[in-house]
């Protein structure tokens, strides 16, 4: 998925003050970009040690959350904080960090569910004593109720696996009018059975998503559910208003017992809302009273790297997780210039990726990124690129396929980038033009900018554009990406490129229809290396989310499964008694 | 006095109308769709379809435009079945993006751009009409053109600039206080200065500025005048001369610019509650227009314009207690 429509917004308004920061060096080819020292503190580490119970931990945001209703939450940190706190679902991600967080644990069920049919129906069973924040038993009917919820056009803006996955689904518009899916059976109240239209291998991720999370039937109230989900989880909302406070207390129905990821140590959660970026980095990092127990909601500002990289006690309070997801160049292939493969192929080459990292803020908060598929999703030696990893321009051989492409003194072409992203767009412009290549840049507001890329009849030749997977499969990317059938005339998100190939869409359906993850996972990674030799996108980052925690913070790391958001499961307090209570 | 009012009244509503049927059709032919943002990235056609005829955007722009109307006086309900949402009068629509009726938002939010603009109000009268009528009385003296090249100085600062140098002396370097966190005057009263204390003096140095020049060169004029020399040639008090007389006729055009500063403050300061993290009415439209929540950015819209509308209005309501020629 996505997300980044919000995510990246914000992200790319950094990105111009970035650039200035200068004194960045580059990495020079060769240098393995997945094994990279990285800043603030490595991969893996728990920032301050185990938590202790109690106190309070603020979250400092200079946003709302856009929905914190299981059914339409879809944006990656959102869906962290809601399944970690307030709602439950069937099997969730390890409270762990680094490549042990991608791996899942049953939630609410026992196992991870099984498949029968050859992947085509799913059996999960709940543990029993599950409870509400009223007391009232969790039921296998209301997961389905909620399975249901994500249809009503009402209560948009959630994964859309249900409807991608769950057979007889057609012309279905949600519970809300008293009808129900048959594909969802309920024998009893702990176990609940989903019959899909194809085999999916990787079901048990799935149900990771809030989509498959309880809502009793009992609690619904439409579109307003959104202000006061009815908790599954360890804590529930004490109070909530819209862009400025959000308190969180415990459930106390909620037992420790039945879940074997969550540690709930603070006793309340306050997310303070709507403050400004900067001076949430400045707060954190003086790290004075109640601050100090105090986390960051967005990633922080660019402009904070120099107060904090320099003075090691600060560093070590930094987090900066791989995102997991991957920033592309997209080359509209449906028209002259990139309709010819030969000029897309020359792109490969001709783009300076180093710059690129330069001019979204240096090596502290990216990668290069050398392939499609984003590293959480392809593993140990497997990670290779069809066009080398180099990571600086190759003009000769850019310039030999710009020749094979008819076009050997360069051409003309366009950009369309959002505001935030203008001096990435300038640092392409200045390594095109180095092949002849003669690049006109248009800026719209990033308000507007998902609406002009993916105005197909009207998009531009490039876009930059970004991707990351919902879990770590290969299904959460590749065919939201580069599968010609989602393509839309307008409002078209994910291929963005147009990018039409009837082998790889054909190749796509029969790595879906795969009943064993492990070769579907392989035969994705084979797809990724096909794809790219098509070239339909130049892929340039990987980003990191740069995150800051107070002084008293303990517990804290960024988990992958959440574009590297704190892992909300098992953060908490060193000394619980600093926290303003 | 009672037909001048009617009059006044219905322009006003006229004003307000026109407003919003330009604002409407502004947004009509804007490219940004809000269903398919409501929708998500992956949203199918149909679906699509679907949501566009729930937020009822299927509809022709002037039955939307209607239905918004009979809303306001009306109220309306939203969507059909168990579920649907009742919006009371003013409905002044539903911002699908908060889950809260545009109205509901509007008077949440208020207090707080209330609370920022009368504490600001109350600093910017007290510095600028003190720099102002101390600089008229002494006229020419060095005092006078110390406090009007600092108001000049003052006034050509931008708002985000003095905002950040503000923060930067008083509360990075100094720690004198707090980050600004807003807390409602309700819950803590003295919570509520110390967090407003920092946007009330961004905005009250700008404005002070400008008041300090407009109530010098007012008073100046007044002090000018031949009732001026009367009243002192009778031997009146100095003191009562500067304040009955000469004050309260050099206030008028002062009090013309601050009903117009005020109104247009209760409706928002955007850029001050953004730099603040001030959860005001300005940082509601900050936030609605950069995710395409179109109900809220018309009623804020509506909310600064009737604001400003009133103002103006009471404004000439005073001149017309003062001075019957209006009236006709």
């Amino acid at each position: 998925m996505s997300r980044q429509t919000r995510a990246l917004s914000t992200a790319l308004s950094a990105s111009l003050a970035l650039a200035l920061l200068g004194a960045c060096t580059t990495q020079e080819g060769g240098s393995d970009p997945d094994r990279r020292e990285q800043p603030g503190v490595a991969t893996g580490t728990i920032i301050g040690g185990l938590p202790k119970k109690g106190g309070t931990l603020t979250v400092l945001s200079n946003q709302d959350f856009g929905h914190l209703d299981p059914a339409r939450n879809w944006v990656m940190p959102t869906m962290d904080f809601g399944t970690r706190l307030l709602y439950r679902t069937l099997t969730t991600f390890k409270a762990a960090p680094g490549d042990q967080g991608s791996g899942i644990v049953p939630d609410l069920a026992t196992d991870l569910g099984k498949p029968s049919k050859g992947g085509r129906v799913w059996t999960f069973k709940l543990k029993p004593g599950l409870k509400y924040e009223d007391g009232s038993p969790i039921r296998a009917q209301d997961i389905k109720y909620n399975v249901e919820r994500s249809f009503a056009p009402d209560l948009v803006g959630g994964p859309d696996y249900a409807q991608r996955y769950l057979a007889d689904t057609d012309g279905y518009t949600g519970p809300l009018q008293g009808k129900h899916l048959d594909s969802i059976q309920t024998p009893d109240e702990r176990t609940i059975i989903f019959s899909l239209r194809r085999p999916v291998a990787e079901f048990s991720y799935t149900v990771t998503l809030p989509t498959f999370s309880p809502v009793p039937q009992s609690q619904e109230k439409g579109v307003q559910y959104d202000l006061r989900p009815f908790s599954s989880g360890p804590y529930k909302i004490k109070s909530y208003a819209r862009g400025k406070k959000l308190i969180l207390v415990r459930n106390p129905h909620w037992a420790k017992t039945t879940d074997p990821v969550r540690e709930a140590y603070p006793d309340q959660i306050v997310v303070q809302m709507g403050l400004k970026g900067g001076q949430i980095d400045d707060r954190i990092i003086a790290s004075e009273g109640a601050d100090a127990s105090s986390v960051e909601w967005s990633d922080m500002q660019p402009s904070s790297i120099a107060k904090v990289l320099p003075r090691p006690e600060v560093k070590r309070r930094l987090v900066a997780e791989r995102t997991g997801c991957t920033d592309m160049l997209a080359l509209n292939t449906s028209r002259p210039p990139f309709s010819n493969l030969k000029l897309r192929q020359a792109m490969q080459y001709a783009v300076d990726k180093s710059a690129q990292v330069t001019a979204s803020g240096g090596p502290a908060l990216n990668d290069i990124a050398t392939r499609y598929l984003p590293p959480a999703l392809t593993g140990e030696g497997r990670s290779n690129s069809a066009y080398g990893r180099s990571t600086t321009s190759h003009a000769d051989k850019a310039k030999k396929l710009l020749a094979e492409g008819g076009k050997p003194n360069g051409f003309s072409t366009t950009i369309t980038v959002s505001t935030g992203d203008k001096t990435r767009a300038e640092a392409l412009q200045q390594s095109l033009s180095q092949v002849g290549v003669r690049l006109k840049i248009q800026t719209v507001d990033p308000s507007v900018y998902y609406d002009t890329i993916g105005d197909t009849k009207h998009a531009p030749d490039m876009a930059i554009n970004g991707w990351c997977p919902d879990y770590p499969s290969g299904s959460t990317f590749l065919p939201f990406v580069f599968d010609g059938r989602t393509i839309k005339e307008k409002g078209n998100q994910g291929n963005v490129s147009q990018f039409r190939d009837k082998a790889v869409e054909k190749r796509m359906d029969e790595i879906a229809a795969m009943s064993d993850a492990a070769s579907a996972d392989r035969a994705w990674n084979d797809l990724d290396i096909v794809i790219q030799s098509k070239s339909p996108a130049v892929p340039l980052l990987w980003k990191r989310k740069p995150l800051l925690v107070g002084d008293n913070i303990a517990g804290a790391f960024g988990h992958g499964a959440w574009t590297g958001q704190f892992d909300f499961a098992v953060i908490g307090l060193k000394d619980p008694s600093k926290s303003k209570g | 006095m009672i037909a001048y009012l009617v009059r006044r009244c219905l322009g006003v509503a006229g004003v307000l109308l026109a407003i919003c049927a330009v604002t409407f059709i502004i947004f009509y032919l804007l490219p940004a769709d809000p269903a398919a943002a409501a929708c998500g990235k992956t949203c199918s056609p149909q679906r699509l379809a679907e949501v566009r005829h729930y937020m009822g955007l299927d509809q022709p722009l002037w039955r939307q435009f209607g239905d918004y109307l009979v809303g306001i006086f009306a109220g309306r309900d939203l969507g059909s079945g168990p579920h649907a949402l009742h919006c009371g009068f003013p409905c002044l629509g539903y911002s699908y993006d908060n889950a809260l009726p545009v109205w509901d938002l509007l008077m949440d939010r208020l207090p707080v751009s209330a609370s920022l603009a009368f504490g600001a109000a109350c600093m910017w009268l007290v510095l600028g009409l003190g720099a102002g009528v101390t600089a008229a009385l002494k006229k020419g003296g060095l005092l006078d053109r110390t406090l009007m090249v600092t108001a000049v100085a003052t006034a050509s600062l931008p708002v985000y600039f003095t905002a950040v140098m503000l923060i930067y002396g008083l509360v990075r370097i100094s720690g004198l206080l707090p980050y600004p966190t807003y807390t409602p005057l309700t819950s803590d009263p003295l919570g509520w200065a110390t967090n407003l204390l920092l946007p009330w003096l961004a905005l009250a140095l700008l404005y002070a500025a400008m008041y300090a020049r407009q109530s010098r060169s007012s008073m100046i004029e007044a002090m000018a005048q031949p009732y001026i020399r009367t009243a002192r040639a009778k031997g009146m008090p100095a003191r009562t001369v500067v304040v009955k007389h000469g004050l309260r006729s050099a206030m008028m055009p002062v009090l013309t610019l601050f009903g117009m500063d005020l109104g247009a403050l209760l409706a928002g300061a955007v850029i001050t509650e953004s730099i603040f993290g001030i959860p005001g009415v300005g940082r509601l439209f900050y936030d609605a227009l950069q995710r395409s929540d179109q109900p809220v950015v018309l009623g804020v819209t509506l909310l600064a314009a009737f604001f400003i509308v009133m103002a103006n209005v009471l404004i000439d309501l005073l001149y017309a207690v003062i001075d019957p020629r209006v009236r006709t």
